[in-house]
């Protein structure tokens, strides 16, 4: 099993999220954080003040899939969310070692 | 009474004796209290009601008022005989000689008169400033004279605002005349008229109690016969210090004590046992009169508008009767609840809601007036959610507003909503309320939009109707609005009105689905959503409704990541709508112009029209309505070179003046120049070019020296004035110099630091300004002056004023291009040194114009 985490532009998730249920993965959390990376945000004005933005909001997609699929995920998180812009966002892939069912505590599968 | 009663035989001196001496044989009896003051005064009545009839008659109708003790029928022997003489128009010379011949026979029988002189116009406005006065006034009776005069006078002084204030002013005299006793009515030598206890006090409490609620008397710590009692005594003590004294003084002191004891008739075989016993019963009198005032004047109820009065446990009206006949004055009581940070009492609660269902939704809106104090109670502050919701629980939102009665606890099951319908619009509107005092400083951002909307008010109405559609279960949003358009009409709202507040209910969903749904750093979909809302009024507004909304939804909605991006969007949209118009320009075959041709009235033909807006900002169209914008082209019409063609509207409390005049040097410091001469302060405003040269400017105004209201021919002075300035005949800086370093002026401490930012990238077109500064007599002219003279044009200007902030946003071209970096700096410097406070202008350069 892997864990994906994607960090993605808002306006996104909801095309991510369809495309990942097209492989039939369901069951992810989404949660709004903030960050940047080399898009290192911009300097808004506002009646003649600049407004710091230097951190931009993003949407953290996780989903735990069978190791078979993480690369269908992965490509379909990247083809659905990238427009081509700095600030599209980062996927990552992590080892899942163990996962628990808290309702039972039985291992999940 | 009629002329030949009032005659006698038996002189006025004659008369006037007779009723002393029969006043003193009842004071040396020790029986001059209530009874016999009364038949003094009444003696006294007769005198006076001879007297006008003897004298020449008025030339208008007039009344003689007894006033104060006198007025009360509380007269004793030396005091003095108050009266009003009051005639129902301006006094003429045939009234001074009335007044001779009525006046002068009382001094020659020397009679200590105080006698007042009005006219009824005179009672237009409180005397606040002579409290003494006021409280007589509430006493008066009237004693000879035209009825109708009386009549008038009791209409226009027994107003609430007036009582609540000489309610104020007593409680202030109590004070001040009580700290000359040091706080104690334990005097061994009283004062039976000012002394804590004394008689000024038990008149106190019964004023209080007759404007407040004279029910009270019945409730206090002593019945009503009790405080008769005290009174009769104490009349009767100070009728035997009057007499002894030949004088109006009131002390009881120590030498007229035994006198006093001895003609009230108390027992015990020294002088001394028979004094001790008549001031241990002053001061049980004493007692009883301070404990009723204090208990009045804890629990009275205050007066807080017409058939209101605040009470300990909230707002409650007088006569409940009246109230039950009058709905449309219900709305009162909630709004005199916010204005005195206060709830409605459940008295007053209750009788809504038992009254409430007899009545149409038309019936709480007879008359505009009524409409005004519906849009003024709606107005987003502290207090609105608590009294709304008072007014939902107890049927009358719902009546008031028929459409919002649906969604009377209605569930939508959506799984996302947290709280029925009804209470989540009703939240929305207490989250509006808290920005007025912001909790964090995240919020300041949303409060300050708030602060700055025109017509917070229909925001709010917005909110009522924003989600009534949700009672069926279709497009809620297109249901809403086709509800919200009955009570329009109803109503009767405004155009201008009605349009807001469909546009917000149409479109309450859409900012948070481009904030959150859509790429915000994509400047199309920022294009396209400024494109929607058009005009920073609503923007604001549809910002500060979808924060509020989505925060209404749950606890959790509006997080701090959401709050952030719907900021960014609200500038970024602020920012196209504000920098970037200038770009997008009306063409003729433009589609939104055809219900404009249409409409157009017979003497404007379609090429008059297209003439005009050709080359305008796009947004001209939807700043303005199409009344104004006929008018626009109207005045338009026929403008040769230094001609001036313009209009001065009221507006509420602003006035608005449209400028039509053909575009030169230094034309819009000019303009601005001769309001500030004239002491309008320009809050809003937009100037406008088009390529032919023809500028359209229209400011909104307050004027604060109200030279307009007060001038009949105030505003065809203004327009000379602007005509002159505009052709060179006037020097404007002149005229405004005097008024600018005016001692009225003078003090006016700058509070924000200027800002001024240069921007030569949002427009294709211009080098934009944007100028925030402390909001000042003349800044407009400063500022447009200081553009001018670095040979500047001024092409677009956007006014707003925040508060005491000036908001200014000018787009401008030199030569009919953007201005170089160097042209920039050096502009920025002098206007930075300018609005630091430094005089903008060499004098040797002013123009010649």
């Amino acid at each position: 099993m892997k864990l994906i985490k994607a960090i993605v532009r808002p306006n996104k998730v909801d095309d991510v999220r369809e495309a990942l249920e097209k492989l039939s993965i369901s069951g992810m959390t989404v949660t709004e954080v903030r960050g940047h990376g080399k898009q290192k945000g911009h300097t808004a004005i506002y009646r003649g003040k600049e407004y710091n933005v230097s951190l931009l909001p993003k949407m953290e997609i996780e989903i735990v899939v069978d190791d078979t699929i993480v690369d269908d995920a992965v490509k379909a998180i990247i083809e659905t969310a990238r427009t081509g812009e700095i600030g599209d966002g980062r996927v990552f892939v992590l080892p899942v070692d163990k996962s628990f069912r808290i309702r039972t505590g039985e291992p999940a599968v | 009474m009629h002329a030949s009663d009032s005659r006698s035989s038996v002189s006025p001196a004659g008369a006037l004796d007779s009723a002393r001496q029969e006043l003193i044989q009842d004071t040396v009896r020790g029986t001059a209290g209530h009874a016999a003051a009364e038949r003094y005064a009444d003696r006294v009545d007769t005198l006076l009601q001879r007297l006008f009839f003897e004298a020449p008659p008025a030339a208008g109708p007039v009344a003689i008022l007894a006033l104060g003790g006198y007025g009360r029928r509380h007269l004793t022997l030396h005091s003095d005989v108050d009266v009003l003489v009051l005639f129902e128009r301006p006094i003429g010379p045939e009234d001074e000689t009335f007044l001779r011949g009525f006046l002068h026979p009382l001094w020659d029988l020397q009679l200590v008169v105080g006698h007042q002189v009005r006219d009824l116009a005179d009672f237009a406005h409180l005397e606040t400033d002579n409290p003494e006065f006021l409280l007589a006034l509430l006493d008066a009776r009237r004693i000879v004279g035209d009825p109708t005069v009386f009549t008038q006078f009791l209409a226009a002084f027994h107003r609430p605002e007036a009582h609540a204030s000489i309610l104020g002013q007593l409680q202030q005299l109590i004070d001040e005349r009580h700290d000359k006793f040091n706080g104690t009515l334990y005097q061994l030598e009283p004062d039976t008229k000012d002394a804590p206890g004394a008689l000024r006090d038990l008149l106190a409490v019964r004023t209080i109690a007759r404007l407040t609620d004279p029910a009270l008397l019945g409730h206090g710590p002593a019945e009503e016969a009790r405080l008769d009692e005290a009174e009769d005594f104490l009349l009767r003590v100070r009728a035997i210090v009057h007499l002894e004294r030949k004088r109006n003084q009131n002390v009881l002191s120590h030498e007229l004590q035994e006198k006093a004891a001895q003609t009230l008739g108390y027992g015990g075989a020294q002088p001394q046992q028979r004094v001790e016993r008549m001031m241990s019963d002053y001061f049980r009198h004493a007692r009883i009169v301070s404990r009723s005032l204090e208990w009045v004047l804890k629990t009275a109820p205050i007066p807080v508008g017409v058939n209101l009065v605040q009470a300990s446990d909230g707002i409650r009206f007088v006569d409940t009767q009246r109230a039950a006949r009058e709905p449309h004055t219900w709305i009162n009581a909630f709004q005199a609840a916010i204005n005195h940070d206060t709830a409605v009492a459940d008295d007053a609660l209750a009788l809504i809601q038992q009254h409430v269902d007899r009545f149409a939704a038309e019936d709480f809106f007879p008359s505009k007036g009524d409409l005004d104090a519906l849009l003024t109670f709606l107005k987003p502050r502290p207090g609105l959610y608590a009294r709304l919701s008072e007014m939902h629980d107890r049927g009358l939102l719902g009546r008031i507003f028929p459409e919002f009665h649906l969604i009377f606890s209605r569930v939508v099951r959506d799984f996302y909503h947290k709280y029925t319908v009804d209470e989540h619009t009703l939240l929305t509107i207490r989250n509006l309320e808290r920005l007025a005092t912001p909790s964090t400083p995240s919020r300041n951002r949303f409060g300050g939009l708030l602060a700055e909307l025109v017509a917070p008010e229909l925001l709010v109405l917005s909110l009522i109707f924003h989600d009534v559609g949700k009672w069926r279960d279709e497009d809620h949003s297109v249901e809403s609005v086709r509800m919200a358009r009955q009570m329009f009409e109803r109503l009767d709202l405004p155009l201008e009105s009605r349009a807001i507040v469909e546009f917000l209910i149409q479109h309450h969903l859409k900012m948070s689905l481009v904030a959150f749904r859509r790429d915000t750093e994509d400047p199309d979909i920022v294009k396209h959503f400024a494109e929607l809302v058009g005009i920073e009024e609503r923007l604001k507004m549809l910002c500060l409704l979808t924060m509020v909304d989505i925060e209404a939804v749950s606890l959790e909605t509006l997080t701090p990541w959401r709050e952030e991006l719907l900021w960014r969007l609200y500038v970024d949209t602020y920012n196209h709508l504000t920098l970037s118009y200038g770009d997008e320009r009306i063409r003729h075959d433009q589609s939104n112009m055809a219900e404009l041709l249409a409409g157009r009235p017979p003497d404007v033909p379609e090429t008059e029209i297209r003439r005009f807006l050709e080359g305008l900002p796009c947004r001209y169209l939807q700043l303005f309505d199409r009344e104004a914008i006929y008018q626009h082209v109207q005045l338009s019409r026929d403008i040769q070179p230094d001609a001036v063609h313009a209009a001065v509207v009221r507006k509420g409390a602003t006035w608005e003046l449209t400028v039509v005049t053909l575009d030169k040097p230094y034309l819009f410091s000019n303009i601005c120049g001769v309001l500030s001469s004239f002491g309008m302060d320009i809050l809003r405003g937009h100037a406008m070019t088009n390529p032919n040269g023809l500028v359209l400017d229209i400011f909104q105004c307050t004027d604060n020296d109200r030279y307009l209201e007060l001038n009949k021919d105030g505003r065809e002075r203004l327009l000379d004035v602007l005509e002159a300035a505009v052709s060179g005949r006037v020097d404007v800086a002149a005229r405004l110099h005097a008024r600018e370093h005016s001692i009225l002026h003078s003090n006016k401490v700058r509070r924000f630091a200027p800002v001024i930012h240069s921007d030569n990238h949002s427009s294709q077109r211009y080098t934009i300004l944007d100028i925030i500064a402390s909001n000042a007599i003349g800044l407009l002219h400063r500022i447009s002056r200081v553009i001018s003279r670095h040979g500047c044009d001024v092409d677009l200007v956007l006014i707003s004023t925040e508060g005491e902030k000036a908001i200014d946003v000018f787009h401008i071209t030199a030569g009919g291009a953007k201005l170089s970096d160097a042209a920039q700096a050096a502009l920025t410097a002098d206007l930075q040194h300018m609005l630091e406070g430094h005089d903008e202008v060499d004098q040797g350069d002013r123009p010649a114009q």
